[in-house]
């Protein structure tokens, strides 16, 4: 039986005010550019709010994970507010607390030490993209 | 009890999916921390979106400027929603035209010519911010 | 009197839970039959930023009040924790190790640090300030934070 490659839907809540918000959104443009490209794919998270159609499918369709930067898990919130449960949800929070050595500065961009957390990260979780993308035919 | 002087709030598009959300952002925090401190607050989208009491309470009793990337509006359309129609809303296209720039390509890693764009467009956030401020 | 009193500066609103003691480090203090259960106060959580690490004494370990308690580590700074009140550290909050970030969600509760056997109430409580005298030294910070 073979099994049917969906697309991984990777949704980063983005904060503007915070280090991990920034982390986060730079750890889904790795898995969605650089190391699951084709399978990982993101969309705006407030086209969720604003219902647009296509935005909707896509997440209702889809496995999605949410990468918030911290424990408000806005992300992870704006997807079950459109009732759909998310498959994994992470915290831009503990990829720091997991790799202390590499402290990310900077809110608007990322500084290299960000940018270097979010390739290793992103990697780690692209088995997990693998894993959620791989679906049986019944 | 507030400790309180007359500020806008600016919500930006968070745009992950295209190059004109990533300058949003870069334009909107340069207002925030280089062009007009102390005038504006950055209100997170996200959070707003999600429930967040602080942002939610700031932009009902304060003016908002909403920054979008593309003509879906979801800052405006979402501001709108969740607290009050915003006074302004501004679109990073239309911004760009009027500074005559080319759209950026890239999601991340800006390039020169992008930073640039960004500042122009910070530059045109920070007029609007000062529109708002003076009809106050 | 509600649960809080509340000063808003920018978006953001810092609480003082009416019903502790406070210190001027920023510190909360909630007194039960001879223990103090202690926490940091939402200004200074709202201040530093988002808890990632934090390194409490061991529990039985006497400390006095103004020693250092530990340190808490947030994306901004490395901050110490100066013990409000003299005793023996009897519990340390067993979620810190795991959730860190309950001092940022909930500091009045869930977020509290450690729980300390008091040793010299008497003299600790001469100290300490009544929530609505914490409230005005907290807004002077923040009015000072904001120049």
């Amino acid at each position: 039986m073979a099994g049917k490659a969906r697309k991984v839907v990777v949704l980063p809540c983005s904060g503007i005010g915070k280090v991990f918000g920034a982390l986060a959104r730079e750890t889904a443009y790795e898995l969605v550019e650089r190391v699951r490209p084709g399978v990982a794919v993101t969309t705006c998270l407030p086209l969720l709010v604003i219902q647009d159609p296509e935005a909707k499918s896509l997440v209702t369709e889809n496995p999605v994970i949410a990468i918030d930067g911290c424990p408000k898990d806005c992300a992870r919130k704006s997807v079950e507010l459109q009732g759909v449960k998310v498959a994994r949800t992470y915290q831009a929070i503990n990829f720091y607390k997991a790799h202390k050595d590499l402290k990310p500065e900077g809110i608007s961009e990322l500084d290299e030490t960000g940018r270097t957390l979010a390739a290793i990260v992103a990697e780690e979780l692209g088995e997990v993209v693998d894993k959620l993308a791989a679906e049986e035919e019944s | 009890m507030d400790i309180q002087v007359m500020k806008v709030g600016i919500v930006s598009c968070s745009g992950e999916e295209l190059p004109e959300g990533t300058l949003s952002r870069l334009a909107c925090r340069k207002v925030l921390t280089d062009l007009r401190p102390g005038e504006t607050v950055i209100i997170c989208l996200p959070l707003f979106i999600a429930g967040g009491e602080e942002e939610r309470g700031f932009a009902k009793k304060y003016p908002t400027i909403t920054v979008d990337g593309c003509d879906k509006m979801c800052a405006a359309k979402a501001t709108e929603m969740l607290s009050g129609k915003p006074v302004k809303s501004l679109l990073v296209s239309d911004m760009l035209k009027k500074c005559d720039l080319p759209s950026p390509k890239h999601v991340r890693n800006l390039s020169g010519e992008e930073q640039e764009a960004a500042q122009a467009v910070a530059r045109e956030i920070a007029q609007a911010v000062d529109e708002v401020l003076e009809n106050d | 009197m509600g649960e809080f009193l509340e000063a808003t500066h920018d978006k953001f609103i810092f609480k003082v839970k009416t019903g502790c003691l406070y210190s001027k480090e920023d510190l909360w203090v909630r007194i039960d039959d001879g223990t103090a259960t202690v926490g940091v106060t939402d200004f200074l959580q709202k201040s530093q930023g988002d808890v990632t690490f934090l390194d409490i004494i061991e529990s039985g370990t006497m400390v006095k009040r103004g020693q250092e308690l530990g340190k808490i580590e947030t994306i901004k700074a490395i901050f110490d924790i100066i013990s409000p009140v003299s005793g023996i550290i009897v519990e340390v909050n067993p979620e810190m190790d795991a959730n860190s970030y309950l001092i940022n969600q909930d500091p009045y509760g869930a977020g509290w640090i450690c729980k300390i056997e008091l040793s010299d109430w008497e003299g600790d409580r001469k100290e300490l300030l009544q929530d609505s005298d914490y409230f005005e030294i907290m807004r002077e910070k923040i009015a000072k934070e904001a120049k």
